[in-house]
């Protein structure tokens, strides 16, 4: 009685955490699929054709065995000889139709995967092509490409094989069993006796893969880790002539990467030939029970219930369904590795660029005006790199007018490429406030400050592309390509870089990047000031990027800025006094505020001043780079 | 990882056979006879039960079904699952077997190239980026295996399982199976027809995969720029091109197979509708029994999949060829270290009884062409002595040090140790009796132990230290770095720039160290800062591979040159505290 009550009781309770679970479940499928099936829908009229085909050949592969059949009971029945031609016709027949079928199902589907591939791989890039600095900082590039490339077509093969394996599947599985049951329902049943076992196996399966195989691959990574230290520290190992003490540590890492191989093996090698012995259990069964329902039937029976031909026929329907049954776990695991890529794809394409445009962001310049007169206001400005607690910037204040020249001068991590950064909105500005000619730059959009402001940075990156098309990449589109190799020679020209670009081997057509073409770190860092220069910005940024010239060419670069034709605001960054000493403005940082700042007379004249120091530093670095000098030319 | 890194990875898969690549590999696999003999003998096994399987269930209709006779039936299909029960066990065997034989052969190889890597000259390190031969260790050591383990046997067995059945077809009914083998040879025609055009799509959809590659990791690492010149439309409307390129060679891969398929199902169902038409018509005569009837169709069927299925594999085989190729390249460079057998090394054993008399005489020493780093350089270091060794950047002072570890061997001149010539000595041991220690330090993963004792073999538990060391100050290195010297007790000390990380007490403590353990033996002080070779009883100022002052700290004070200006300029940037302008 009371378990009665306790069933009426937990039923609807049971019946509610069932909705409950399917619902959970229904969801996690939408939201885990939501790339396959919006890629799915994008090409539904290609899927759909693939599919028709599909449905074509699996139609078709029902009749052979019925025609095997037909043929044997001509053969053995004694049924009349004349039919066997169009037997054979029929069967051609087949064949041509799923020749047909098989094509298309290839063209339509794998092609949808195939352009389901191409669109993600295009939207995660357009992505990355979004994303600022501060994402850059987190990721490596080499994730990202992983990313790019295996996680979006982990997604592709789901949608092109993994949805074809799965469609290929269902459709057996809704015909063969029919015709199996329209030949003989108790044969039918006799084969399908091993079926149950089937979908637990796949589970089982697919579940000690997925640990045997993790494990592999964190052998994997840990031998690859080792080998990677190995070489990068190669002569810390030969200093110590430890090659043996690496060898037997690489030796055991690499037998226990074969030994976990070896178990992943052993659960993958064994789950297709268990699958087949399954089935294969039901043709033993057809044998023996059908065999024996063969014998036991009356000679002369007319129009007997089963026949040779049927019994025939029936053993090529089980061994049919091997594919099916295996199909299942594929398509299991084409949609769990697309899943899992898909998450992965989708934590990166959550990520916003911290610098966007707003919308309040007021239009500041009509198109095609040219320039704002480049003045510059940082207010009670701090900053962190972003994930960083520590402060590089404290409440840091300055007014800058349009086309004066100002420098930074300081030690290594005073904060002076962080504050430089932030005119072009490397970074975006949180704390405090940063005008560019009274403008809140947060208020500016994105792409006009960046073209007013031509930031050349410390760490040079040019493209592996011709010297040209470098230094080009500073035009803005709008302007006129004719005039561009005259606009390009005459930035080269102003970053003295224009004699080095011709001395190579084919001058502004030389491509970067390729075997045999060095260009130093200074020829490097003037090519860059080179297309910074073609630009025409209203602020020009220097950050620290005449470290690597020396200070003849420094002089000429100088020179050369400071004659260029409508030249504006130029704020730069410096290690050396001889790059700050004509600034109109010196301003000394130290751990992230202004700690003097005046023309380099005024900051000499504080005798105990951090500028004094710098500027007596150098004097004695100099004397001793000139007696070196001196004394190589004696020798 | 950077550009060059992705785009190494890439490089093209698919190359040619070698014979002589192809001989090694197979005395690859003979090292390892019992899992090779094992795999070999359940091939053998699978493929006649495979094609006994149908045989025997024809066999079963005419023998039992129509005769009806009942035991044979119960007989005969007790025999049929003792056979599908073999062929289902031999085929997990023999997989396993043969993924256990590329393992082992995997294994022998990956440990022979390491083993080669370690035992290569400095100089090659210079020239190949360890990027490079990092994918060497892992991608094509991976390739190489899969071949083993999944190449070898799918073409081996699928190979004997044709032939097995192309014979069997023949034998059961020589007309029938000419008729059926009539198909064969177009068949086999188009499958290497097919597969060679893959193989050509496929290489140009490898290359317009790398260059996709090449460009976003390359757009990726200059994103700063793209956006700083407003630049992100452009690009990624080339972006856009080169997918588009990739795409449409992908697209021509799927078209051959497309076409191939289709003309696999077009050849089978010629191949079938003719046994019917011929093999029904003598059924009825009398003249072919309906179970091998049955057979032959089975077979007919059976015939196209291991031809497809080596049509498949061909590729894994193909990029497997293509790294042995790479990797058998690599084991051909030549070493410093002889080894033996499989790259075995045994631990080197320190000289004994070294004095540590050091002579370079007229030493010359170039890394490329005449560059010369050392220009008739000559020095004597008399045994137990300290010498201080100071200068600019590119003076020479470290390959005063590689020279004296003979990572690289002077052009002309000569190194003496105790009297004898450095090139007679064996490498290791001589480099087990130099303790060095370097600015940049480069700690292994592990424990604080791991790093002393792996080199000692002392006993000490440390905490880990995270990935090279991450989690030690640039002072925590240095010590650990010195620990790790002293640990192997070098006759002959060098401290190449190994305190210039260290804060002045740390180095005070160093140095202090360093004299207990240095007591009588020989010490070479490479260094930056003076206050560092200060105590040397001998100073020299290098500058461009040349000695251009010698003499002790008072007597180079007093001579008033270089070394003076740089101990003055030194003591100001002292005074002033760390402004490093």
């Amino acid at each position: 009685m009371s378990s009665g009550v306790e069933n009426l009781k937990s039923k609807p309770a049971n019946s509610f955490a069932l909705g409950r679970f399917l619902r959970l479940r229904w969801e996690r499928f939408l939201e885990e699929s939501s790339f396959i099936r919006h890629y799915l829908w994008k090409y539904r009229a290609s899927v759909g054709l693939g599919l028709l085909a599909l449905v074509l050949v699996d139609l078709m592969e029902v009749v052979p065995p019925i025609l095997l059949k037909e043929s044997l009971d001509i053969a053995i029945e004694g049924k009349p000889l004349s039919q066997l031609a169009w037997i054979a016709l029929v069967y051609l027949g087949v064949a041509l139709a799923q020749a047909v079928g098989r094509y298309g199902w290839r063209i339509y589907l794998i092609r949808t995967g195939i352009l389901s591939g191409r669109d993600l791989r295009a939207r995660f890039s357009r992505h990355l092509f979004g994303l600022g600095a501060s994402f850059y900082d987190r990721h490596r590039v080499g994730n990202l490409m992983s990313l790019a490339t295996s996680d979006t077509d982990a997604v592709r093969m789901e949608i092109g094989a993994g949805l074809l394996v799965l469609a290929d599947a269902i459709f057996y599985f809704a015909t063969v069993p029919v015709a199996m049951y329209l030949l003989s329902p108790q044969l039918m049943l006799l084969a399908f006796i091993p079926l149950p076992i089937i979908p637990w196996l796949v589970i089982r399966n697919e579940r000690e893969v997925h640990n045997r195989s993790e494990k592999v691959q964190e052998a994997l990574g840990q031998l690859s880790a080792m080998a990677q230290e190995a070489l990068a520290g190669i002569r810390v190992i030969k200093g110590f002539a430890k090659e043996d003490v690496q060898l037997g540590r690489f030796r055991a890492k690499g037998e226990e990467l074969a030994g976990l191989s070896l178990r992943l093996a052993r659960v993958q090698t064994s789950f297709g030939p268990t699958l087949d012995f399954t089935m294969s259990l039901g043709l033993v069964l057809l044998l023996f029970v059908g065999g024996k329902q063969l014998i036991d039937q009356p000679v002369d029976a007319a129009g007997a219930a089963v026949t040779l031909g049927t019994f025939v026929a029936f053993q090529r329907y089980i061994q049919k369904m091997v594919w099916p049954m295996a199909a299942i776990g594929v398509a299991l695991s084409f949609y769990q590795r697309a899943v899992s890529s898909s998450k992965r794809l989708k934590a990166v394409l959550n990520e916003s660029s911290d610098v966007s445009d707003r919308s309040e962001v007021m239009a500041v310049m009509p198109k095609g005006a040219w320039k704002t007169p480049g003045g510059v206001e940082f207010r009670n400005l701090g900053f962190r790199f972003p994930g960083n607690s520590i402060e590089v910037l404290k409440d840091v204040s300055l007014r800058i007018e349009p086309g004066e020249r100002v420098a930074f001068i300081g030690a290594i991590g005073a904060g002076k490429s962080a504050l430089l950064s932030l005119l072009p909105r490397i970074y975006a500005v949180s704390d405090g406030m940063l005008f560019i000619d009274g403008i809140d730059v947060n208020r500016w959009p994105v792409e006009e400050l960046r073209r007013q402001v031509g930031f050349v940075s410390q760490d040079v990156f040019l493209f592996s592309e011709t010297v040209s098309e470098n230094v080009a990449f500073g035009l803005c589109e709008w302007m006129e390509r004719d005039s561009e190799k005259a606009v390009v020679e005459k930035a080269t020209q102003l970053a003295a870089v224009h004699d080095d670009v011709v001395g190579l081997i084919s001058s502004y057509r030389t491509r970067l990047g390729e075997r045999g073409i060095n260009l130093s770190g200074g020829q490097k860092q003037r090519l860059s000031i080179a297309r910074a220069l073609v630009k025409q910005p209203s602020i020009l940024v220097l950050d620290d990027v005449l470290s690597s010239v020396d200070v003849q060419t420094e002089e000429k670069i100088l020179q050369g800025l400071r004659s260029r034709p409508g030249r504006n605001t130029e704020i730069v960054a410096a290690h050396r006094i001889s790059t700050v000493r004509d600034a109109d403005r010196i301003v000394v940082l130290e751990n992230g505020t202004i700690r003097q700042q005046g023309t380099h007379q005024q900051l000499l004249a504080d005798a105990r001043g951090a500028y004094r120091i710098f500027y007596e530093q150098q004097q004695l670095k100099e004397d001793l780079e000139h007696y070196a000098e001196a004394v190589e030319l004696q020798t | 990882m950077t550009a060059e890194n992705i785009m190494e990875q890439e490089e093209g898969e698919i190359g040619a056979i070698r014979s002589n690549h192809l001989r090694k590999l197979i005395g690859c696999m003979l090292c390892h006879p019992a899992p090779l003999a094992i795999g070999l003998v359940l091939m053998v096994a699978t493929t006649a039960a495979a094609l006994l399987e149908p045989r025997l269930f024809g066999f079963a209709i005419d023998e039992a079904i129509v005769p009806r006779d009942w035991s044979k039936l119960r007989s005969l299909s007790a025999i049929y699952f003792g056979v599908i029960l073999i062929r289902v066990v031999s085929v997990i065997g023999q997989t396993y077997y043969f993924e256990k034989l590329g393992q082992r052969v995997a294994q022998d190889l990956r440990c022979r190239l390491f083993s080669h890597l370690q035992r290569l000259p400095v100089s090659a390190f210079d020239r190949n980026p360890a990027g490079r031969l990092m994918t060497r260790v892992t991608n094509d050591i991976s390739s190489l295996s899969e071949m083993f383990s999944a190449g070898f046997v799918a073409l081996a067995g699928n190979a004997l399982l044709l032939v097995g059945i192309l014979v069997w077809l023949l034998v059961l009914d020589l007309r029938l199976g000419l008729i059926a083998g009539t198909v064969f040879p177009v068949m086999a025609i188009l499958t290497v027809y097919f597969s060679a055009r893959l193989k050509v799509a496929y290489r140009e959809a490898r290359t317009r995969l790398s260059a996709l590659n090449a460009f976003l990791a390359e757009n990726l690492l200059g994103m700063k720029i793209i956006h700083l010149f407003n630049r992100q439309s452009a690009q990624l409307g080339r972006f856009n091109e080169v997918n588009e390129r990739f795409t449409d060679s992908q697209f021509a891969t799927v078209r051959i197979f497309a076409l191939f398929h289709p003309v696999i199902t077009i050849c089978s169902g010629i191949a079938v509708s003719l046994v019917i038409w011929y093999g029904v018509g003598s059924v009825h005569d009398a003249s072919l029994a309906p179970g091998v009837l049955v057979a032959f169709l089975a077979y007919v069927l059976a015939l196209f999949q291991p031809l497809r299925e080596m049509a498949d594999k061909w590729n894994i085989f193909l990029s497997g060829m293509a790294s042995a190729e790479r990797v058998f390249s690599i084991l051909e460079w030549p070493v410093e270290l002889p080894a033996g057998e499989g790259g075995e090394l045994a631990p080197a054993v320190p000289i004994a009884s070294l004095r540590g008399h050091i002579i370079f005489e007229n030493v010359w020493f170039a890394y490329e062409g005449d560059h010369w780093i050392l220009k008739d350089f000559s020095l004597e270091i008399s045994p137990g002595s300290q010498v201080g060794v100071v200068g600019h950047t590119g003076a020479g002072k470290t390959t005063l040090i590689s020279l004296l570890m003979r990572f690289y061997e002077p052009q002309r001149g000569r190194i003496l140790l105790d009297g004898k010539d450095l090139r007679d000595y064996d490498k290791r041991a001589l480099r087990a009796s130099i303790g060095i220690v370097q600015q940049d330090v480069f700690l292994f993963s592990g424990s604080r132990a791991d790093n002393v004792d792996f080199w000692a073999g002392t006993g000490k538990s440390g905490a880990e230290l995270g990935e090279r060391g991450g989690s030690l100050s640039a002072g925590e290195r240095q010590v650990l770095a010195f620990e790790r010297a002293r640990a192997a007790n070098p006759s002959i000390w060098i401290l190449d720039e190994a305190t210039a990380n260290v804060d002045s007490g740390t180095e005070a403590r160093l140095q202090q160290e360093l004299e207990s353990s240095s007591q009588g033996r020989t010490a070479v002080l490479i260094a930056h800062r003076l206050a560092t070779v200060r105590n040397a009883s001998n100073i020299i100022v290098l500058h461009k591979g040349q000695i251009l002052e010698q003499g002790s700290h008072g007597q180079l004070i007093d001579l008033d040159g270089l070394y003076a200006r740089l101990y003055r300029y030194q003591r100001a940037r002292e005074l002033h505290g760390n402004q490093n302008v």
